[in-house]
């Protein structure tokens, strides 16, 4: 997401899942929609069949969706950066480009291009694998029918370069001239019900609610909204130092246990707190599970015991049964930036307590309950109301609770192929008011960077986030705003301007509480944001422009002389993250295949709850690895047996053989979503009695490698190396 | 004593198991008139009630609501393309769920895992009360003593090791306001060790 953030201004999807029903294309990578996000495929298949949309997915593996494609590309795992700006070569070569779009709102165009260049159809094809025919082929499809869609997931992020790959994809459609327009997009499928929600109240160690990054004048906003005085604040942290430096992620906080990697915090960590998130989808779990075991105390919020429960085997361990998402309420924001209102069906079962409950217990027990419920008397309302009087980056000011509760109580009313109400008490508002919904009476924002409509009618010009002038490395300046003649309707300029600040002194649009600012720019048809270019050249990036480097750990040695990852990052999140350090050429002798992971339509993120559902668990009970007929028989390997697999950092797993050509001949897939096993060992008899889930198995985490995007620090499950053999 | 049975066998997932009836059993609020239901059905099916008194919905019981339940609108937690589902709701048990035909995104659509989300709240596998691991076995303790123990050891490492000591993770099934309070918290606490799955 930081490189969406990045290109145009907000890290989120930017069309919706019902409009792809007007895209003429539909272009996937590293997503598996139809065990993912099976719904959304109707909107697809929709585009697929009424406007003869070409369905191209781009995947290692031939997945589900792939059988639901018009075609398919097998692209070898962690080189899809080369393909794609492969594919804005070929593009720009032939002189298919949206010259009128780039010339008018997008930044950088020349240096990127010159960049691209190098990514031939021939070097692709050596890259990644794909023909050099085919990649021809796609971009001809891509510039044939458009306006088309571009979607990933996990498949496109999880990797060193995750945040090169997104850019690409960013820049593959600005080059098309396919972003601000129905149909068009990057529509990024989100995994988790909320993780758009969590992610826009920043649930992330390196940012505050709505992505006021932690500095200062952040610090000082929030402070506001939360009437606390800012020197409070500062006296709850270690040190200033420590207020303002982002802390340990999902990804990497057991090093700050184990510290098998220099930490640069003044303390290790010595106790965990897991509310309502599972253990078994992190990487290198075997060093995970080590790190459990060391620490004072690990807490785990969960309706289920999870297999952080199993994994426990001292007594630091603490369950708390909270009630399910189904027994408490609030809103939650779907991929499409919606937000819903989760009503709560039943009252918690069992003895399990609301989150909001075990919150203002532990709070009460912290000693700042006064501070932190100042505001909030209902719940979960008034939380609603806090958390929008300050979220004004992404415009969640205007989606109060009653007004989110209405859309979820009128939802017939809304209409499925634009998504606005016709008629009824939500008339002419989009459902779910998709944000930035910027007042109380705006209907929500249903395309980003739509110019077509006023602003005050759900329109927006690309975010004016990254300064008004840029020097390239080549000498040329450029003026970062959108181009004279670009405006949405109504606006009082005609052409780009800056964010708006100083309405109220001192303030700016994210920071006036009066939201003034915001309502002056929306009266002048303006974006509180400004009016912008979107940017194919990150200078704040380690690579301003996308280009390949090689998976740490990589399958082809000839290659990482080429293509070498960047050097080692010292403070990365707290912790030494090794990159170049990592990439051994002769690793790939030992541990010859590629592994990556994925979704299962029956399971769900660690499994925890799908496990422990008896229907899913018994339409899917199996831990299993997809390995090719060849390389089963190569291996004596029959459907069914077991098998051992192998990781460099000596994380292995016991899992069943499933011989399929869903995968090639060197690559290893596994579902993520197993627990209650560890390493050929059974861990039943560590759950509280009667909790163990129906369906057990080893977590494919145990063999997942090392490997770390270089900014966002995620996780690179879909590119390490394995060992197979029969067990 | 033959009701009690009744109950055993059905929150062992008998009934659910073979019927598209579904029942909920919250101990609170819906014992009794889980009673009434169990007999109701019993005495309709003219059989014995044992465990395999079970059968499946007669066709005015799969049009008709339950007598007197109500229907909640709410929404998927399987993923994020936000399907709406309606759970039919009878004196506080969530007695059946249906597809939600006239929601804009999913328009009666579901996979296998949102037509199970009923099974969020029945399953068997839900932890029943705090506990704590004691010479390695799982002891059933009170909120209270729970919450006591373990706040007073955060408490006690932060004081001891300061507030970075603790790193939280949070949720993205939560909703948006118990994930804001999830990143406040974190902040009241004094730290910037928290994340969250979005991260992986």
């Amino acid at each position: 997401m930081a490189g969406v953030a990045n290109t145009w201004g907000y890290g989120a999807m930017t069309n919706s899942m019902n409009d792809i029903r007007h895209s003429k294309l539909v272009f996937m990578l590293g997503s598996n929609a139809a065990e993912a996000h099976p719904v959304a495929l109707q909107h697809i298949l929709y585009a697929k069949e009424v406007n003869n949309a070409p369905i191209i997915v781009v995947d290692p593996r031939f997945t589900k969706l792939a059988a639901k494609a018009t075609d398919y590309v097998r692209i070898r795992p962690g080189t899809d950066t080369a393909f794609v700006m492969g594919l804005v070569n070929e593009i720009v070569s032939n002189g298919w480009h949206d010259k009128d779009f780039i010339q008018k709102r997008v930044a950088g165009f020349p240096e990127m291009v010159e960049v691209a260049k190098h990514y031939t159809p021939e070097v692709v094809e050596d890259i990644t694998g794909i023909p050099a025919s085919e990649v021809k082929r796609i971009a001809r499809l891509l510039a044939i029918h458009r306006p088309g869609t571009v979607v990933w997931c996990m498949g496109a992020t999880q990797h060193s370069i995750g945040s090169s790959n997104t850019r690409a994809l960013c820049i593959l459609q600005l080059v098309l001239g396919n972003m601000g327009v129905s149909g068009g997009g990057t529509n990024i499928f989100r995994g988790h019900d909320n993780v758009q929600g969590a992610t826009d109240m920043c649930v992330l160690s390196h940012s505050l609610p709505a992505y006021y990054g932690i500095k200062d004048g952040s610090w000082k906003h929030w402070c506001r909204v939360w009437d606390v005085d800012y020197e409070w604040m500062k006296s709850r942290f270690h040190s200033k130092e420590y207020m303002n430096k982002k802390g340990f992620t999902l990804a990497r906080w057991y090093q700050g246990v184990i510290q098998e990697d220099k930490i640069s915090q003044y303390t290790p960590i010595k106790a965990v707190v897991f509310w309502g998130c599972a253990s078994n989808s992190q990487s290198q779990y075997h060093k995970l599970k080590k790190a459990l075991d060391k620490l004072d105390l690990v807490v785990i919020i969960d309706p289920f015991p999870t297999m952080t429960a199993a994994a426990c085997e001292k007594d630091n361990v603490y369950l708390l049964p909270s009630s399910s998402q189904y027994e408490s309420e609030g809103s939650v924001t779907s991929s499409s930036r919606q937000f819903q209102w989760r009503f709560k069906v039943v009252d918690p079962v069992h003895d399990s307590k609301e989150d909001y409950w075990i919150m203002d217990q532990m709070v009460k027990r912290f000693g700042f309950h006064d501070k932190f419920y100042k505001n909030i008397k209902k719940i979960p309302d008034d939380i609603t109301r806090e958390l929008c009087k300050g979220s004004l980056t992404i415009g969640y000011n205007g989606a109060l609770p009653e007004r989110i509760k209405k859309h979820t109580l009128h939802w017939e009313t809304f209409d499925v192929d634009t998504l606005q109400a016709k008629g009824g008490p939500c008339d002419g508002e989009y459902y779910g008011l998709p944000w930035p919904c910027w007042t109380e009476t705006h209907p929500g924002t249903p395309i980003l960077y739509d110019i077509s409509k006023p602003v005050a009618k759900g329109g927006l010009p690309f975010r004016a986030r990254f300064g008004t002038e840029h020097t390239y490395w080549n000498g040329r300046k450029e003026n970062l705003l959108a181009a004279p003649g670009v405006y949405n309707p109504g606006s009082e300029v005609k052409g780009g301007y800056p964010e708006f600040k100083d309405i109220v002194p001192g303030t700016n649009w994210k920071t006036d509480l009066s939201q003034k600012t915001i309502k002056v720019a929306i009266s002048k048809g303006m974006a509180p944001f400004g009016n912008a270019r979107a940017r194919c050249v990150c200078w704040n990036f380690p690579d301003q422009v996308p280009v390949h480097r090689e998976p740490i750990h990589s399958p082809r040695p000839d290659l990482i002389a080429k293509y070498p990852t960047y050097p080692d990052k010292k403070d990365h999140y707290r912790v030494y993250t090794k990159f170049k350090s990592e990439q051994k050429p002769e690793l790939v002798k030992k541990f010859p295949y590629v592994l990556i992971t994925g979704r299962m339509v029956e399971h769900m993120g660690g499994g925890a709850e799908t496990r422990s559902n008896k229907y899913l668990a018994e339409l899917a009970p199996h831990m299993y690895a997809e390995i090719s007929t060849r390389l089963a028989n190569n291996l004596g390997i029959r459907d069914g047996e077991m098998m051992w697999i192998e990781s460099p950092e000596q994380g292995k797993v016991k899992v069943m053989a499933k011989v399929t050509d869903r995968v090639d001949d060197k690559t290893i897939f596994m579902p993520y979503h197993f627990g209650g096993m560890f390493m050929g060992q059974d861990l039943s008899g560590n759950y509280p009695d009667g909790c163990r889930p129906y369906a057990i198995g080893e977590p494919a985490n145990i063999v997942t490698n090392y490997g770390y995007d270089i900014i966002t620090q995620i996780q690179g499950t879909k590119e390490g190396l394995c060992k197979v053999e029969k067990a | 004593m033959a009701s009690k049975k009744m109950i055993k066998s059905v929150s062992k997932g008998g009934l659910a198991h073979v019927s598209s009836s579904r029942f909920t059993i919250n101990p609170k609020l819906a014992r009794r008139s889980f009673m009434k239901i169990a007999a109701a059905t019993a005495a309709v099916a003219g059989i014995g009630l044992g465990p395999k008194a079970v059968r499946g919905l007669r066709a005015e019981e799969k049009k008709d609501a339950y007598p007197g339940s109500k229907i909640v609108r709410t929404v998927c937690t399987h993923c994020a393309v936000g399907c709406g589902i309606k759970a039919e709701v009878q004196n506080g048990v969530w007695v059946r769920q249906e597809v939600a035909a006239d929601h804009p995104i999913s328009r009666g659509g579901h996979c296998c895992k949102g037509a199970g989300a009923i099974d969020m709240v029945t399953s068997e596998k839900r932890l029943t009360s705090p506990m704590k691991r004691v010479n390695g076995k799982w002891q059933k303790i009170s909120w209270k003593q729970a919450l006591d123990e373990i706040c007073s050891k955060l408490l006690e490492i932060r004081e001891k090791d300061g507030p970075d000591a603790v790193h939280w993770n949070g949720s993205a099934k939560v909703s948006n306001e118990m994930a804001y309070l999830q990143r406040k918290l974190a902040a009241f606490w004094g730290t910037n060790n928290i994340d969250h799955q979005a991260r992986i």
